[in-house]
């Protein structure tokens, strides 16, 4: 179950249920237990029915009825050069305390 | 329908965002050179299942992590927490309830609330299914897959572990929702 369709299908999966929702949200829509209740039984249904590998099934339950959300996940087109600066230094960032986390794990 | 668009077509921006190509640009825009090279198979193995879902015991694979109180805000719209990552499979016992957050993963930051829980961890809702009978049972363990950057460790030590626990744990089927 997941919300990358490119990603899993490069990746490749014996079967994947695509949910056309934000990242983070596999298991269906957020405060909306009829549609996570929907979701798993279609993967569930997907795991009985796949004719074979790579099988992806998009689950019909669409996010809203905007789709305006899609434009903003990691779109350097909606960036502005400060924002690249800040973006860039919170990486790094990121990148270091994993790192050391990382360290720290394995010793 | 518009004069325009006689047969109603979509916008073209409406189609599953092209994460690859997106993602690769994000970083060459904000100045690294090469680019994230994900694994990449062009077939999978495919094992068709050995009995009907309702006598099957199936099992669950996530990518969150269990909140840790001194891991920082991995709340509701958190920003990305590198603290909250781990970097060892984990396990947990199905039938009970569990913390576990994704503030460690590059979800979508802007839309996804990380309010409800049963949007990127669905355990309690495959207890229903196994209650409205429409699977035999839930496996006694879900497993706790690390979102490591490394192929090698990935592929031969995680998945390994995780494959090892839920052949111990005699599951059928396992689902990975993955983030």
């Amino acid at each position: 179950m997941g919300c990358a369709k490119d990603i899993v299908e490069y990746v490749g999966a014996p079967r994947f249920l695509f949910s056309d929702f934000p990242l983070g949200n596999p298991g269906g829509r957020p405060h909306d237990a009829e549609s996570q209740h929907k979701t798993l039984g279609h993967a569930l249904d997907l795991l009985e029915q796949a004719p074979g590998p790579m099988t992806t099934w998009q689950n019909p339950i669409r996010w809203s009825e905007s789709h305006a959300w899609k434009e903003d996940y990691s779109n350097v087109e909606k960036l502005s050069a400060e924002e690249i600066v800040r973006l860039k230094a919170e990486f790094d960032r990121g990148k270091e305390i994993a790192k050391a986390k990382r360290e720290g794990d394995d010793g | 329908m518009s004069n325009d668009n006689p047969y109603g077509f979509a916008p073209s921006e409406d189609q599953p965002i092209r994460y690859l190509q997106r993602i690769r640009d994000y970083y060459v825009t904000l100045g690294y050179g090469k680019p994230y090279e994900w694994g990449h198979y062009a077939d999978a193995p495919f094992t068709p299942l050995k009995k009907p879902l309702q006598n099957s015991r199936v099992s669950l694979v996530t990518t969150a992590a269990p909140y840790n109180p001194e891991a920082g805000d991995q709340g509701p719209w958190s920003a990305y927490n590198s603290k909250a990552k781990f970097y060892e499979v984990y396990s947990g016992a199905s039938d009970e309830d569990h913390d576990l957050r994704i503030s460690h993963i590059g979800i979508d930051r802007k839309h996804t609330s990380q309010e409800d829980p049963g949007t990127w961890f669905p355990l309690p809702m495959l207890r229903k299914m196994a209650e409205e009978g429409r699977i035999g049972e839930v496996a006694p363990r879900f497993h706790g897959a690390p979102t490591n950057r490394s192929h090698r460790v990935t592929i031969e030590v995680d998945a390994a572990e995780i494959v090892r626990r839920t052949l111990e744990d005699n599951a059928d089927v396992a689902i990975l929702a993955a983030n």
